[in-house]
């Protein structure tokens, strides 16, 4: 089935089984798992750096990133290699690890509902919306800020 | 903004900078006539691309600073102070118009009138012995091209002139082409004999100036209608095919207008200003324009080249074969050369931004009242682009600081016993892998007793911490540090030395102080040469693959994993000396390694000699050297990382880091 892309394009990931979706004019590719190098003394949450011919990109271990636990790597772990629009204008490239890459969806923006403030599990900052998918809800991805350079996590603070 | 304005723009620049440096060596010497001729040039250059490209303000603004050169040229005038800082201002003002054309900027318009006053004032009014006439009306001496459209009244003839004679005398003025217009003359049955109906358009080129063709028409001027145009400060009759550009342009047209010659008048005056550019001495320069894009292009390509190179010797190594090892080494001896050739273009001289500086000590010194004889020497030393650009700042920094904080006023500086005029000195040279610049001035130095009292102050540090005089010195570079006791317009707001520091340590060098109360200070400012490719050893930790630049390592040794065990003080003795160590799996933070033997690397910085232990040597390795990225921009031990020949990432590492991260650590 052809899906036109578009604004409303997006592509669904799986960690630790929950579904996550971003706009696919924010994806460049998707990789399999190369040997990646691991910085000594960085932030738990990066993996280290694996080569995209010729270019270095830094990886990002997503579920560290989100406090969801580490990344087991399995046959379908994949590097989502993303866009990301730093706060001064500078775009740069990161790849996330995924534990499984699904399918490329539309999501209408009709069907795009904003993420509950109160009550939710995640920190709504991260989120552009959840999107209804058939039965379920994608949550859609705040690329930009999740992948910020500081340290945040997805989960909400038991404190909010 | 479209690509034909921004290369303008650049080319703009570029000619602002000559402009400057022309300028400087003018106000030295001021009857220097080819600098004179420099400054002309750029004037008329840009006169003519910027009304080409639309920037009308600075067409009209530098036409008139044009003539103000050309007189100083041609000997009418002399170039007088006024005229000179007049001319700075103006080319400040013109920075402003590139990047403001409209002057939408408060202030901006009113300047430019006021600039452009000054100017008319000067062309009309200075210089040796020259009437209140308006700019070109006099005679020059130079030809120019002027039109001519003569309408005599139909009457005119009763009153005894012909103007047949009129177009003879203006004849006799210089070249001319004539025109005659019958669209008027009616049909045979009404033309009167008695009457004149034809009309003329006249061009003409002349030295005498535009009031001798008026003093033509002295005695016609009711009886006929003349207007007289400028077209262009230049002979165009010398021009081949201007004339009969001009045929073809009269013949499908009823009557010649100035816009019309003047776009004609365009095309040939390019050509001429060109020879008379090449006609004289100029500097000379064979280059061309590069767009940076086609460069990083380039040099990703030589970085491939060079990755893939590697594998290749790999694969020779693998397989012994008489001629791939010929041609595997062929191919290495070729591309190295091509490596520093190609990262040799990115390099440029210091030179086109120490220009900049002349200027601004200049100013700032004026505006102190100070003295300053600034002398820069090895300003043909080059770097690598990207890094000078980022130099600007720090080093503007630290020149303003020797002039506002070091220097003293001339009174001052005689009551010490100096030589009123101060000395600042700008020293740029190679060093081993660095590239050093020292700026020294021979002010006031500065007072260690002072700098630690503000520092106590500012809670920097506490009253009971001894420090050595350089460490008191090195205060200066702590974050909300300022000895002046006023922010003043020029330094001292307290953001300074810190913030240069860090800017230096960002491009992977090192800055430091060193001064002397009543004697002067100095600052020594350390570069690496080139960020991107560099000859290392590859060594394996941990089954990461770590390059060490092989430009700091001394010696290697196989030492055995038990003279680590229990080695309190971390130093061993090798060859009769005593050797401090890193136990790199220990600062990492990493598990031992269980091996039994392991590798010893002395690596030296400016000071130290330390050995890193590593678990083995594999080899020497050409490395192309990428940076790790923003998110990795707070680690510290790394400058960067590069892609071996079996396509995995290894990490470059930096040893003076290291060591004085690990210093602080250990104490060492």
């Amino acid at each position: 089935m052809e899906t036109a892309i578009s604004n409303s394009t997006y592509i669904t990931f799986e960690l630790a089984e929950e579904t996550f979706s971003v706009n696919v004019s924010k994806v460049l590719e998707i990789v399999e798992v190369p040997r990646i190098t691991k910085v000594p003394q960085s932030p738990d949450y990066l993996c280290g750096v694996i080569n995209l011919r010729g270019t270095v990109l830094p990886v990002v271990d997503t579920k560290i990133k989100f406090g969801m636990g580490t990344t087991k790597r399995t046959i379908d772990t994949n590097i989502v290699v993303l866009e990301v629009l730093m706060d001064d204008g500078e775009k740069i490239h990161v790849g996330a690890l995924v534990d499984k890459v699904m399918d490329v969806i539309d999501i209408d923006v009709n069907e795009i509902k904003e993420s509950p403030t109160l009550g939710g599990k995640y920190n709504p900052d991260f989120l552009l919306g959840m999107g209804k998918v058939g039965e379920d809800f994608a949550m859609i991805l705040n690329i930009d800020r999740v992948f910020s350079v500081e340290e945040m996590t997805l989960l909400k603070d038991s404190s909010d | 903004m479209d690509q034909f304005q921004a290369s303008f723009i650049n080319e703009a620049n570029e000619l602002l900078v000559d402009l400057e440096e022309a300028l400087l060596i003018l106000e030295e010497q001021p009857d220097d006539l080819a600098q004179v001729g420099s400054v002309f040039r750029v004037m008329h250059t840009l006169k003519g691309s910027a009304s080409m490209f639309g920037f009308d303000k600075i067409g009209e603004f530098t036409h008139d600073l044009e003539t103000i050169y050309d007189q100083i040229r041609a000997g009418q005038k002399k170039l007088t102070k006024d005229i000179f800082s007049l001319t700075l201002h103006s080319v400040d003002h013109i920075k402003a118009l590139l990047e403001d054309p409209s002057l939408s900027e408060a202030g901006g318009l009113q300047r430019h009138q006021d600039l452009l006053e000054k100017i008319n004032h000067i062309i009309g009014g200075e210089g040796g012995g020259l009437d209140t006439a308006e700019v070109g009306d006099f005679g020059t001496g130079k030809v120019e091209t002027f039109l001519v459209h003569l309408v005599p009244n139909k009457d005119i003839l009763g009153s005894g002139s012909n103007p047949i004679f009129l177009l003879e005398d203006l004849a006799a003025l210089g070249e001319i082409k004539t025109f005659a217009r019958a669209n008027n003359v009616p049909s045979i049955a009404d033309f009167k004999v008695d009457e004149c109906f034809t009309s003329w358009d006249i061009v003409m080129s002349t030295a005498e100036g535009e009031q001798e063709i008026e003093d033509v028409f002295i005695f016609v001027e009711d009886d006929c209608d003349i207007q007289i145009d400028k077209v262009s400060d230049t002979d165009l009759f010398k021009s081949e095919g201007f004339v009969s550009d001009l045929e073809t342009l009269s013949d499908t047209i009823d009557r010649l207008s100035v816009a019309e010659l003047q776009v004609l008048s365009q095309k040939y005056e390019a050509t001429e200003v060109v020879t008379q550019a090449s006609a004289s001495i100029e500097k000379a320069k064979s280059s061309i324009r590069v767009s940076s894009e086609k460069l990083d292009d380039l040099l990703n390509l030589v970085s491939q080249l060079v990755t893939t190179q590697a594998r290749l010797a790999l694969f020779a190594e693998e397989h012994p074969d008489g001629d791939l090892e010929e041609i595997a080494e062929n191919v290495e001896k070729i591309s190295r050369q091509l490596r520093e050739n190609a990262f040799d273009l990115s390099l440029v001289p210091l030179e086109n931004t120490l220009i900049r500086f002349r200027r601004l000590v200049r100013d700032i010194s004026m505006d102190l009242g100070k003295e300053v004889d600034f002398r820069i020497t090895g300003s043909e030393t080059e770097m690598d682009k990207t890094i000078v650009e980022r130099l600007i700042d720090p080093l503007m920094h630290i020149l303003r600081n020797s002039l506002d904080h070091g220097i003293e006023k001339p009174a001052e500086r005689e009551k010490k016993g100096k030589d009123p005029t101060g000395v600042l000195q700008l020293n740029a040279f190679y060093s081993g892998a660095y590239v050093h610049i020292q700026i020294k001035d021979d002010g006031g130095g500065i007072d260690p007793e002072k700098l630690r009292s503000i520092a106590e102050e500012k809670g920097i540090i506490s009253k009971d911490v001894e420090l050595t005089k350089k460490e008191t010195l090195e205060l200066i570079f702590a974050p909300g540090f300022s000895t002046a006791s006023e922010v003043t317009d020029v330094s001292g707001r307290g953001v300074g030395m810190d913030v240069v520091r860090r800017n230096i340590e960002s491009l992977r060098g090192e800055i430091e102080l060193d001064s002397e109360i009543g004697k002067g200070t100095e600052i020594i400012i350390k570069l690496p040469l080139t960020l991107s490719i560099i000859d290392g050893l590859l060594v394996i930790l941990d089954e990461v693959n770590y390059v060490i630049p092989l430009t700091v390592i001394k010696k290697c040794f196989e030492i055995d994993h038990d003279q680590l065990e229990n080695n309190f003080n971390k130093l061993l003795v090798l060859e009769g000396e005593q050797v401090p160590y890193f136990y790199m799996r220990e600062e990492f933070e990493l598990e031992k390694s269980g091996l039994e033997r392991e590798q010893l690397i002395v690596v030296v910085n400016s000071e130290k000699e330390v050995g890193l232990i590593v678990d083995e040597i594999v080899g020497e390795h050409q490395a192309v050297v990428k940076p790790l990225g923003r998110y990795y921009k707070d680690q510290e031990v790394f400058s960067g990382s590069t892609i071996l020949g079996d396509g995995t990432v290894a990490l470059v590492l930096d040893t003076n880091r290291i060591i004085s991260k690990f210093s602080n650590v250990h104490s060492v």
